[in-house]
């Protein structure tokens, strides 16, 4: 029984991929079927090409974004609640119709803010490979009590998107998430940080995983988790850019 | 110009990350007691210490 009650009843991380429960794993998977760091980053590797093949696509084709972000959720969903063994067919298809959207969303706010696209990219993959760096030094040690933290913090951002979503069938928004006010900044750099925190989640659930033996489709399920987690911080970050260059 | 520089950055960044992501943490993060257990503990053995004893047809009658 874990100490936190709200950990119990939510999942254990703070990414929703990771809120089911692995206890149950088979201590005799033979070595060449275990999970191993090198092969969750190669995946990682695999899933990040085909995302790019995928933003390339939706650059140029942008009516494709909405069907290939409404697939990419689906996919998304069955990853995590239905299949996570066969997170090696989903996760890749999920990559690349997320890419598709991504695409499609980049070169909206690409016309709207020269630059802002390439911007976004390097904060992104600079944040990643910053906190890998404070990871593997030791220099941030996740334990529980930061796990439930960030996982509050999601659950409150997410309701917050929520809200902000059924508001804008009645014509209204939540002024201080979308508008380009201080506070709406603010905000925003504040989402960008439990985003980037939650990848040190990511990082310890693949070194954990790849410690303990997991069987080999974990490789996937992990590489998958911090694409899911990549993907959200890309989008806020492209968020955060796009309201302070607004102003 | 601030193009080329940040295009610089994501792929020097995307190259650390490829580097030393294959690298294992440093021991002050694998060996700490108040690490996240997910996956219970996988090292520890379903072995009952005790007797061991042979059950054959004649006994079950």
């Amino acid at each position: 029984m874990s100490k936190h009650a709200a950990i119990n009843r939510f999942g254990r991380s703070a990414n929703p991929a990771f809120t089911r429960n692995f206890n149950g794993f088979s201590r005799d998977v033979p070595s060449s079927e275990r999970m191993t760091l090198d092969g969750a980053v190669n995946k990682t590797g695999i899933l990040l090409s085909l995302c790019f093949g995928g933003a390339f696509i939706g650059w140029n084709i942008p009516m494709l974004m909405f069907p290939a972000m409404i697939i990419g959720f689906i996919l998304a969903l069955v990853t995590i609640f239905r299949s996570p063994s066969k997170a090696g067919s989903t996760a890749p298809l999920y990559s690349l119709a997320q890419g598709i959207f991504l695409g499609g969303i980049t070169l909206i706010f690409e016309t709207q803010f020269p630059g802002i696209a390439i911007q976004a990219l390097a904060l992104t993959f600079g944040i990643l490979a910053t906190l890998l760096v404070c990871y593997k030094s030791g220099l941030i040690l996740p334990t529980q009590n930061f796990r439930l933290m960030i996982v509050s913090a999601i659950g409150g951002i997410f309701l917050l998107y929520f809200v902000n979503f059924i508001m804008s069938f009645f014509g209204s928004t939540l002024n201080f998430l979308t508008s380009n006010s201080l506070t709406s900044i603010g905000i925003s750099i504040v989402i960008v940080g439990v985003a980037a925190l939650s990848l040190v989640l990511d990082f310890d659930f693949i070194e954990e995983g790849a410690e303990k033996g997991l069987p080999k489709y974990m490789e996937w399920y992990g590489a998958f988790s911090l694409m899911v987690t990549l993907i959200w911080l890309y989008l806020e970050i492209l968020r955060l850019l796009a309201k302070i260059r607004s102003r | 110009m601030n193009s080329i520089f940040f295009g610089v950055i994501a792929i020097l960044s995307l190259y650390a990350f490829f580097k030393l992501a294959k690298v294992k943490a440093s021991s002050k993060q694998t060996n700490r007691s108040n690490r996240i257990n997910r996956f219970g503990n996988q090292e520890s053995h379903n072995i009952i210490e005790g007797e061991s004893e042979d059950i054959t047809d004649e006994k079950e009658k």
